[in-house]
């Protein structure tokens, strides 16, 4: 039985940004992968959307100058033939301030030919800016209008 | 018909369903226990916190229903497994009071028991959400808290 594409993504992605190993993933990227990673991009300049092998594997790199992947659990996954879906905890270390964060992450990937062709990735981004920040955002309660 | 195949079915239905406001169908998708995650800040949206059972869900349903005349999704991604199915949903929320579109890209997980759903978890670009909801930059808010 043949390996699902995105076992070898994953490893490639972690080993990329934990080890800065970037040989692996980039024969895993197709040249026209549509990308995103959805977020506030004035906070973290690496999320956002990106066209093409290049510019991918540059957030890949942003990716692991900024972050230290500690350990990541699947919580949810869901494998199709050249596509998967995943719900996964991450923890990581951020390099600069070497403060944890902790993230929940989806993340939506298909696969041609064994390489990554499309990534969306959703993260709950104000969490994520509270982490970052050190401390809660305090804004009215939305119970008339959210 | 496989399993996979007709659990993005009902998946599809019940989104249909809640996108035309039929509440009872939409439950009728549920099964009695059914378990509503969303990760959101429920500080500031008091009504996206933990639900439980059909009563509960129908609550936050008709809550979002109050705030919002029109609701619409896409599904570019609907991968589905066994009993369990992911969807990658651009949805668009019409707000009752002044008739603006909330516009957010969510990812929801759906786990189903005997053809029904009974586990629903959320990932929303909260960030933006909040900030479309309350129709103002947070960023500037942050700014502010800082300066005190």
């Amino acid at each position: 039985m043949t390996e699902h594409s995105l076992w070898r993504f994953s490893r490639a992605l972690h080993r990329a940004i934990n080890d800065r190993h970037f040989e692996d993933i980039e024969a895993l990227i197709d040249e026209d992968v549509d990308w995103a990673l959805y977020g506030p991009i004035d906070m973290f300049p690496f999320l956002g959307a990106r066209q093409g092998k290049q510019a991918v594997l540059d957030v890949i790199r942003q990716l692991a100058d900024n972050f230290h992947v500690r350990r990541f659990d699947r919580e949810n996954i869901m494998l199709g033939v050249d596509s998967a879906a995943s719900m996964l905890r991450y923890s990581l270390t951020a390099l600069d301030s070497d403060k944890p964060l902790s993230l929940r992450v989806a993340q939506f990937a298909q696969f041609r030919a064994g390489r990554l062709v499309n990534m969306r990735v959703l993260i709950d981004t104000f969490d994520l800016v509270e982490q970052a920040l050190g401390r809660a955002i305090h804004l009215p309660k939305m119970t008339g209008v959210g | 018909m496989t399993v996979e195949s007709l659990s993005r079915q009902r998946v599809l239905h019940l989104l249909d369903s809640f996108a035309r406001g039929d509440l009872d169908a939409a439950l009728a998708c549920c099964t009695d226990d059914v378990d509503f995650l969303t990760h959101a800040p429920i500080d500031v949206l008091p009504h996206m916190v933990p639900r439980h059972g059909k009563t509960e869900l129908r609550a936050l349903w008709q809550t979002v229903w109050s705030r919002y005349s029109e609701v619409r999704y896409k599904t570019p991604h609907v991968v589905a497994e066994a009993d369990a199915v992911a969807t990658y949903m651009h949805a668009y929320f019409k707000k009752r009071s002044n008739g603006r579109i909330v516009q957010f890209d969510m990812a929801v997980f759906y786990s189903l028991r005997n053809g029904l759903v009974t586990e629903i978890r959320e990932i929303i670009d909260s960030y933006d959400l909040v900030q479309q909801v309350l129709e103002r930059e947070i960023g500037p808010l942050i700014l502010g808290e800082r300066a005190e």
